[in-house]
């Protein structure tokens, strides 16, 4: 068990207390407490099945759609429980946003693809759908490549490209925290790296939390990281205290590579 | 160091592969025989009875003891009750193929899975005959009509295409990959919105497929609807008229139009007609199938 | 990298009840509608079901389902048309399951892509598109006519056969698939050729599902009307005994005798009788649907020892 946080002086954007997650009989996450700084990036770490992504996902009510699987416990995005019965996680996911680990462009043409949320959202207008496409791939940083076969289909993208344009799709329903599950672990280097600039870029407005299996990556980019193991969120710090004065002894272990 | 057994085991082989193969070639020969057959039959009414093909197609006269092939109106009832069981049985199947592959939870499929297998196994004849003594009457107390006719034909045929439609729509969606459903909702639709927007739209070359097959299967049923539409041979004017369709028309006939008369050769025209379009409806699939790759 | 990132815009208009709700609304119409046509058709089942049922059960004595038809009295029974429909399918089968068989295993197992395969994937696809009523046809001028064997048994059975090969051929080639990779490497590597493979350990182990594929076709068979009417003819002895097993008489089934009943309604309880036939036919059908699972379970479990 973990104390919950402590991070100073920052505004809070999410907040978890009491987080479980079960699927069937089998408990995933074991009574994970944590708070998520706005406008930071946070990493989770730790070895392959130890909940990392199950963590993420309980974070926009991705569960829901998992027959068998339960959660209890709070998740509050400022200050409002998004598991309250009253709220609609359609809703949720609009104001979470999430990147998955394989790119999953749909097959339609580029531009179908980033303004699928706007239009679902109730935006018609061609111009502003045109211009939300502009600024969301900018953002991504896909503008540039883009702008010359917005019509023609997605799948016809690199697969760095692909998820790039999985996070302006993403970007263009306008969050306010960008959930990424290993987002680069599909991808070459040279995408990884570019995908790693675009984080840096996003949370100068965004919220984001980022599950790696990468610790290299984890240092790289991050500001406060979380270690989760067998379930439990075992500790969490900022980025360099983690890395160099972690406070518990597996914490170490893992990050000195005794086990993977 | 080939022994014996080993010897036996290769020259084996060989036989097996020589009947097996002998056994798919056929397939290649019974298709080519069909075709072959019912072209050299399906024309005779034009090169030895010297009736014209257009005539044949486009005119309404039609008499077959006393010589008038016009087959256009069994060709327009065809149309008219297949037309009829697309527009109504194609969405209606689709849509349980979307219940099933989308919205029906385990034990709920288990459930209405058997109803669908046992709908399919129902012979027509027992379609007809439901139709005939339970939905004509219907018909014609509700519209006050005779009952048989194009409707009542429609409707059969919708239900019994419906089994086709619903499995192949099934298959084509459960295909489309998971990774697309979950990234729809993580960007806040409603599964309606997933479905309609996205899941629908990529499979949409095997749903193509699927209401294909529909047509293929209703254009060629002909107990069914022989035994509720009436049988009269005239351009349908209304759905609530008796009427008739190729498939009808020939086994109602063939047994009494006499061994080589031009008669029977027009209703061998008519079966070539089937025929050709069930091969063109192969091709569109062939076509649609191509379209997703 | 200097990108410009604009602030988010106001969530608030978005957010806000009117479109949310109405989309909450669409969907729930949306499962709504797509529940009702769902029940709507298995309800529609259940009336026909009942119907027959209802209507049929009186008819469906032990002397209707063993006795002869009657030509022009009432009381007659359609037992020579079941015990015809039983011997075209035994017929039938035996012509259809070697050769589809023989076919799937080949395009399953042996044959790589090329032309020979495409060729006869897309006969099989053609074939199966044909028409009930132009197969019929076609029989009728080859068995009925070329061949001067005028209405027979076996005349029908062929014709069935061609009918249903297509669909045998897909239900060997499911089951070989569902047959898994590493069986064929393991036996392969124990040094087995191909058909020794194919036969003592893919076969084997598809024998289950293959089993529940030929009796649901086997069902289907038995309802088979269109194609038996030109070839197996439509007519039977009446009076003396017509429990026939030579292949070359006329031989009406249950399903052709149905549809005369209707034609030609010479007796005055033909709707009766047609009421009792369809029953009867409809319980077949069950009865070949439940006994293609149950002995395909059965089956595959004593063959490979899992459930």
């Amino acid at each position: 068990m973990v104390e919950p946080q402590f991070i100073p002086a920052l505004d809070e954007k999410m907040n978890v207390e009491g987080l479980n997650v079960f699927y069937g009989a089998f408990q995933a996450i074991k009574n994970a407490n944590i708070g998520v700084p706005d406008r930071r990036v946070m990493a989770l770490i730790g070895p392959s099945g130890c909940g990392k992504s199950t963590f993420l996902r309980a974070l926009n009510r991705m569960h829901d759609l998992t027959p068998g699987a339960r959660v209890e416990g709070s998740v509050t995005l400022d200050g409002t429980d998004i598991y309250a019965p009253e709220v609609d996680p359609v809703t949720v996911r609009h104001r979470i946003g999430m990147v998955f680990q394989r790119p999953n462009p749909f097959p339609k043409s580029i531009y179908e693809n980033v303004v699928y949320g706007p239009k679902i959202h109730g935006e018609n207008n061609k111009n502003r759908l045109l211009e939300i496409a502009e600024k969301s791939l900018r953002a991504a940083a896909l503008w540039d490549e883009a702008k010359d076969r917005l019509h023609r289909s997605a799948l016809d993208l690199s697969g760095g490209q692909q998820q790039r344009l999985c996070i302006a799709r993403v970007l263009a329903v306008e969050p306010e925290v960008i959930l990424m599950d290993e987002p680069a672990s599909a991808l070459d280097p040279i995408a990884t790296s570019k995908i790693e600039d675009l984080i840096g870029e996003l949370k100068k407005q965004y919220t984001v939390i980022i599950v790696t299996h990468s610790m290299q990556q984890a240092a790289r980019i991050s500001d406060f990281t979380a270690f989760f193991l067998l379930g439990e969120l075992l500790e969490v710090g900022t980025t360099s205290d983690i890395f160099t004065r972690p406070k518990d002894q597996r914490t170490e272990d893992y990050i000195t590579g005794r086990y993977g | 160091m080939v022994g014996a057994h080993a010897g036996k085991a290769h020259r084996d082989e060989r036989i097996a592969v020589a009947v097996l193969s002998t056994c798919s070639a056929i397939f290649v020969l019974a298709i080519a025989l069909i075709l072959f057959y019912l072209a050299w039959s399906g024309t005779k009414l034009f090169f030895v009875d010297h009736v014209s093909p257009f005539t044949f197609l486009f005119s309404s006269d039609w008499d077959g003891l006393s010589g008038k092939f016009g087959a256009a109106p069994f060709i327009a009832g065809s149309l008219v009750a297949t037309g009829f069981a697309i527009l109504v049985g194609g969405p209606l199947g689709v849509a349980i193929g979307v219940f099933f592959s989308e919205l029906a939870p385990e034990r709920v499929a288990l459930a209405f899975k058997p109803a669908i297998e046992v709908l399919v196994g129902i012979p027509s004849v027992v379609y007809g005959w439901l139709g005939l003594t339970l939905l004509v009457p219907l018909i014609g107390r509700v519209f006050h009509s005779g009952g048989d006719g194009l409707l009542a034909a429609g409707i059969v045929l919708s239900i019994m295409i419906l089994p086709t439609v619903i499995s192949l729509s099934e298959d084509a969606l459960k295909v489309v990959p998971t990774s697309l459903r979950e990234g729809s909702a993580a960007l806040g639709a409603t599964r309606w919105e997933t479905i309609s927007r996205v899941l629908i739209p990529s499979a949409s070359s095997g749903l193509a497929v699927a209401v294909i097959l529909g047509i293929a299967r209703a254009i060629g049923e002909t107990l069914a609807v022989q035994l509720v539409l009436g049988n009269a041979a005239v351009i349908p004017t209304s759905l609530l008229k008796p009427a008739s369709a190729l498939t009808a028309e020939i086994v109602m006939d063939m047994g009494d139009a006499p061994d080589g008369s031009p008669f029977q050769h027009a209703l061998f025209s008519m079966a070539f007609l089937l025929l050709l379009i069930a091969m063109a409806l192969i091709v569109l699939i062939r076509i649609a199938l191509r379209r997703r790759a | 990298m200097a990108r410009a990132i604009a602030p988010p815009a106001p969530l608030s208009a978005r957010l806000s009840g009117d479109r949310a709700r109405s989309r909450r609304i669409v969907d729930r119409i949306a499962t709504g509608l797509l529940w009702t046509s769902a029940s709507t058709v298995v309800g529609l089942l259940l009336i026909f079901v009942g119907y027959l049922f209802v209507k049929g059960a009186g008819v469906v004595t032990w002397h209707f389902l063993t006795g002869s038809p009657s030509a022009s009295e009432a009381g007659g029974g359609v037992g020579p048309l079941i015990f015809n429909s039983f011997y075209i399918l035994f017929l039938t089968l035996l012509f259809t399951v070697p050769v589809a068989l023989c076919a799937g295993m080949y395009l399953q197992e042996y044959a790589g892509p090329g032309r020979f395969r495409d060729l006869v994937q897309f006969s099989a696809e053609s074939l199966a598109t044909v028409p009930s009523i132009v197969m019929g046809l076609f029989g009728l001028l080859i068995f009925v006519q070329t061949f001067h064997w005028h209405f027979t048994a076996l005349g029908g059975a062929l014709t069935l056969t061609l009918l249903n090969l297509p669909a045998m051929m897909r239900v060997t080639q499911e089951a070989l698939a569902g047959v898994p990779a590493t069986l064929r490497e393991a036996s392969m590597g124990l040094g087995a050729t191909k058909w020794q493979t194919v036969l003592r350990a893919i076969l084997p182990s598809a024998i289950g599902p293959l089993t529940t594929g030929v009796v649901l076709v086997a069902g289907r068979i038995f309802g088979e009307t269109a194609a038996l009417i030109f070839t197996a003819g439509a007519s039977v002895s009446y009076g003396k005994s017509a429990y026939d097993f030579n292949p070359f008489h006329t031989a009406e089934t249950l399903a052709v005798g149905l549809y005369q009943t209707h034609r030609e309604a010479l007796v005055p309880d033909a709707d009766a009788i047609g009421n009792g036939s369809a029953l009867v036919l409809l319980v077949m059908v069950l009865a070949f649907n439940v006994i293609a699972r149950v002995v395909g379970r059965r089956l595959t479990i004593h063959f490979t020892g899992k459930a």
